[in-house]
């Protein structure tokens, strides 16, 4: 019976002592140790792109390990990250839509307001520091093959409003319902309603167009395929849709912790114009580059910032 | 970019995105690895314990059994509930499905030894310990890697999907082919050292298996 009870002891032994390996980084790994990083980055091109530069800039400025917590599904996912502790850094955040999304206030459409909101209550209520903008602004558009827009002379969203009953069109998922800036605002701004409306992920909706399955598709301004496949941008003539400024969110327990943090994403505050954006997304999209590659070779070019502050 | 064919198109990634692809590689390899090896380490003795209590065998290996018919995607986000995103969870899933194979193999080894040879050992005098370390586990090996084999396999599978839960590795770049403009290219970056790699640790340890594989014959 002795030897029976030495077997079991010894085996809870093992036991306790594999537990602890649950919270730490294993060799090789780039986990969740204590000094590393996390940056969330979701599944769009300029999300993963401008993660790696964070990365790149933190790794040149810092003894910090860093990890990258790619192809989140939305902004609600990837804030919930910050939020559980999961991630430190969100790599692009928009004020306008964190405005209706995240802390479901109403929308807004003065972008001096909104900034101060979002920045004031991500503070107040979730402890997250929002930065000042990369310089670029992210904002919805509808796109349509050059050669549709040559046959029914197309300039304007408002053009479309003959065509619209007959039309197929591609949208972004989260746009079809949302407060302020969406579908019904859409319909009642512009007075019209489109016959079919498919929604899908972001990235498909430009291959879709591309292969005549849509005949139109509200995408990003700042995609690098609006140029690969010599899209048409319509012209938002009603000033519908904002500008959205792209920034950089870390919680304040990361900042607290590592204080050079702050400094470093300072560097980055109007370093990215929306020319630069479109370009570094088109490398990837189109020129069959990584982001990690098109990241750190934008750094290098920039010599990480180094002249700035 | 489009003028260039699929081939050309997958070089010509290679060529600019190496370091890239070869990072990712081994973060692919490393988390499947670790997976397999807490598995193995738990497995192993659960296997050799439940081969000495064979009343219990039903239990411990339905239990394992319960485990493998989870769809990964599913576990993952079980998983991911409890231990948050990233590369601890997606190691503890791999954990988890290398169990069944192992524990089954080990249980299966330790009861296919020659029962004249555990006599034999038992007439020389041998301890139950030394009986154990002599002659149950070098003979029963062989069976045991077959089962870190399956394992590993499948958990370098699994890894790839681990890419949803945000674990890096190969499977964001499948995950960026299926997005970008004519990503065959990159689906195929991707796709094709995952393969290589499930194959290559398949080849390995079947080698070492079959090294292992006792060579004495009772039939000669």
């Amino acid at each position: 019976m002795q030897k029976r009870l030495r077997q079991w002891l010894a085996g809870l032994l093992v036991v306790i002592l594999l537990l602890p390996l649950g919270g730490c980084t294993l060799p090789g790994l780039s986990g969740s140790g204590k000094d590393t990083v996390r940056i969330a980055a979701q599944n769009t091109t300029e999300q993963q792109i401008m993660a790696y530069v964070i990365q790149g800039m933190i790794q040149h400025y810092t003894k910090l390990n860093t990890s990258i917590i790619n192809n989140l599904g939305s902004g609600n996912v990837s804030f919930n990250a910050l939020k559980n502790g999961d991630a430190d850094i969100s790599s692009i955040r928009f004020y306008g839509t964190d405005l209706t999304t995240i802390l479901n206030e109403k929308f807004e459409r003065d972008p001096a307001k909104v900034k101060r909101t979002v920045t004031r209550d991500f503070q107040k209520r979730y402890q997250m520091t929002y930065f000042e903008s990369y310089g670029f602004a992210d904002t919805y558009a509808w796109m349509v093959k050059p050669s549709y827009a040559k046959k029914y002379h197309l300039k304007t969203v408002s053009d479309l409003k003959k065509l619209a009953p007959k039309m197929t069109v591609g949208i972004d998922q989260i746009w079809q319902n949302r407060q302020g800036d969406g579908y019904p605002a859409f319909q009642k701004a512009y007075g019209y309603q489109f016959g079919t409306v498919k929604p899908m992920q972001l990235g498909l909706l430009y291959d879709a167009l591309a292969a005549n399955k849509m005949d139109a598709v509200l995408g990003y301004s700042t995609d690098g395929r609006v140029a690969s496949y010599h899209l048409k941008l319509l012209k938002d003539d009603r000033d519908f849709f904002p500008p959205y400024d792209a920034s950089p969110v870390a919680t304040n327990q990361v900042l607290k912790q590592h204080p050079e943090l702050r400094s470093v994403l300072n560097r980055l505050v109007g370093q990215v114009s929306l020319k630069t954006m479109q370009r570094l997304n088109y490398q990837v999209d189109d020129q069959l580059q990584e982001p990690q590659t098109v990241a750190k070779q934008f750094l290098k070019d920039h010599h990480y910032f180094e002249g700035g502050h | 970019m489009k003028d260039m064919g699929l081939w050309s198109q997958l070089i010509y990634y290679f060529a600019h995105n190496g370091m890239y692809v070869l990072n990712q590689f081994n973060q692919t390899f490393l988390v499947s690895i670790y997976g397999v090896l807490l598995g193995a380490i738990v497995g192993i003795p659960i296997g050799i314990w439940t081969s000495q209590h064979r009343r219990l065998s039903p239990v411990v290996i339905g239990f394992a059994n319960v485990i493998q018919t989870v769809p990964s995607l599913a576990m993952l986000s079980i998983l991911m509930l409890g231990l948050g995103l990233g590369q601890n969870t997606v190691i503890a899933t791999v954990f988890l499905y290398s169990l069944l194979p192992i524990v089954k193999n080990t249980y299966t080894g330790m009861l296919s030894v020659d029962r004249d040879v555990l006599d034999a050992g038992k007439g020389m005098g041998m301890t139950r310990m030394q009986i154990m370390t002599t002659i149950r586990i070098p003979l029963s090996l062989s069976v045991i890697i077959a089962g870190i084999r399956n394992a590993l396999v499948l958990g370098i599978g699994i890894t790839v999907i681990g890419s949803f839960i945000g674990s890096g590795g190969l499977g964001d770049i499948i995950v960026r082919g299926t997005n970008a403009t004519n990503g065959g290219a990159i689906i195929l970056a991707g796709a094709l050292p995952t393969a290589l790699m499930a194959i290559i640790t398949d080849l390995v340890l079947s080698f070492i298996e079959k090294r292992l594989t006792p060579k004495t014959s009772s039939a000669a």
